[in-house]
């Protein structure tokens, strides 16, 4: 273990990784509350195409990225709320169509195959020295603004209308944890992957909800076991060698799967 | 000058996209007084209420609530919607969905304070449910959901209370006594009531009037005179109570 910590790729992955389990756990409380699982996955999936405009256009694929997926989460968002289809079909048109670009736009470059796993599935070698400043930045902030606005997304969660009744500004409110989501998946790209990212936003959550018995609870477990996940999930992928994502969404479903089994003995 | 109505509606029309749900609907709710409206599916109950709320804005007509636009948080309403629904096992307490009947009063990025947490303590005891603070709003009965909502809506100490078919699955027994409930509470808090509801038989036994919608106003008066009119029976399709020659 104290060899584990002694390279510096791993400690920058355990910093950026810890921030981004708190930051994420904390979103999936939401993502969960109200059901938005399904956006998760096509914010995520839709980041690929972000990745590969950034690579073509020969800017950083991180900031195409961040821009690309807030961008889909706004019109995902937008769609859902004032168009004639669906949420769940707009992400159905949104996720095929964004990742398809990304794979298309991946095959006209051919030397940057090499970094797809990685942004795929999570590579804790990618984070860069200058990558954990911002990477972290982006968490606190993310982290931020969910604590900032808690309760506002808590009430509209739980009962829209009666929210927008209060005075709670719904629109701007529900941009905003789109644009928090969005930002988030691309942080946490590196760490945990693409594909395996939208599990990163629901695992912690369900895990909290499977024992606790109030709200805090729940939020209590789900960031401690998302942490016991990105910590544990990244020592596995440096023994075994396995990719990042692989090991922390393993290690966080294993997580899962006991919680609910000690929830369903004590009968929560 | 005397004091405005509690709501005045007067020749209000309302259309999703091109399809006028309200053509214009003209009724007023006297302050103090418990009114329900009533109507077929798709008579436009719950776009009125919408409307009410401020959270629609009406094609044309006049819309007031104690004189003031709808949405003015100056004169705050009470809203009991007909269910929420959270995901299966989630762990919100009774206690917490009550709190959020205060976020409206506290605002932005103000947090819950010990006056509010009273205030939600005093409601829970109000509607009967001072015992179950704690408990998972999840596991509680379709009643006892209704009457949390209730006490959600009374910690913003409205003026008006709008509920929007609020015993829509429940049993009679229930019905009656959450009736029963807000009757007390219209009494005892000086609250206006207006509810949206298909429940003619219990409403019109508590409540001071019934206002037929059916796009516009049908009938309007005491439950007694409304239950009989021919209006009531043309609208929900019903023979009209004294009316021998028609066909079930």
């Amino acid at each position: 273990m104290t060899d584990f910590l002694a390279y510096g790729f791993v400690q920058r992955a355990l910093i950026t990784g810890a921030l981004l389990g708190v930051s994420c756990a904390v979103l999936a409380f939401f993502v969960v509350l109200r059901r938005m699982a399904f956006i998760g996955v096509g914010i995520s999936h839709a980041a690929l195409g972000g990745v590969a405009l950034g690579v073509v256009l020969g800017i950083s694929p991180m900031l195409a990225a961040t821009v690309f997926s807030v961008g889909v989460a706004w019109v995902i968002g937008w769609i859902a709320a004032h168009g004639r289809i669906s949420e769940d079909t707009a992400i159905g048109v949104f996720f095929p169509t964004a990742m398809a670009l990304g794979v298309a736009l991946i095959s006209l470059s051919p030397t940057y195959r090499q970094d797809l796993m990685g942004y795929l599935f999570g590579n804790i070698l990618s984070i860069r020295p200058a990558d954990v400043w911002i990477l972290a930045a982006l968490a606190a902030v993310s982290l931020g603004i969910l604590a900032l606005f808690f309760k506002e997304f808590l009430f509209l969660g739980v009962d829209e209308e009666a929210a927008r009744a209060a005075g709670i500004p719904a629109e701007a409110l529900r941009y905003l944890l789109l644009t928090v989501l969005a930002v988030t998946v691309v942080a946490s790209m590196k760490l945990v992957g693409i594909v395996l990212m939208s599990a990163f936003l629901v695992i912690p959550a369900a895990t909290g909800q499977a024992v606790a018995r109030s709200t805090h609870g729940m939020l209590t477990v789900a960031v401690v076991s998302s942490l016991v996940s990105v910590v544990g999930g990244l020592w596995l992928s440096w023994l075994w060698n396995l990719p990042s994502g692989a090991s922390i969404v393993l290690l966080a479903a294993a997580l899962f799967f006991a919680a609910f089994l000690a929830g369903r003995r004590r009968g929560r | 000058m005397s004091a405005p109505p509690a709501v005045l509606v007067r020749d209000l029309v309302f259309a999703y996209d091109r399809e006028a749900v309200l053509r214009g609907a003209t009724f007023t709710v006297q302050v103090g007084s418990f009114a329900a409206l009533i109507g077929p599916n798709g008579a436009g109950k719950s776009t009125l209420l919408r409307v009410l709320l401020g959270l629609l804005r009406p094609g044309s007509g006049v819309v007031q609530v104690f004189g003031g636009p709808p949405g003015d948080r100056s004169r705050p309403i009470g809203y009991v919607p007909q269910r929420v629904r959270l995901p299966a096992g989630f762990p919100l307490s009774v206690a917490e969905v009550v709190l959020m009947g205060r976020y409206g009063k506290l605002g932005l990025l103000h947090r819950p304070k010990t006056a509010d947490r009273v205030h939600v303590a005093e409601a829970l005891v109000r509607v009967g449910m001072g015992e179950q603070a704690s408990r998972r709003f999840s596991e509680l009965s379709g009643g006892q959901q209704q009457r949390v909502l209730i006490a959600r809506a009374l910690v913003g100490e409205p003026l008006l209370l709008l509920l929007d078919e609020p015993t829509a699955g429940l049993d009679p027994a229930v019905r009656a006594r959450f009736y029963a409930l807000v009757c007390d509470l219209q009494h005892s808090h000086g609250l206006t009531v207006l509810c949206a509801s298909h429940d003619l038989e219990v409403l019109s036994e508590h409540a001071d009037r019934l206002v037929l919608l059916d796009g516009d106003v049908r009938a309007d008066g005491p439950p007694s005179v409304v239950l009989e009119s021919a209006a009531l029976a043309r609208a929900y399709a019903f023979p009209a109570p004294h009316d021998h020659t028609a066909i079930p």
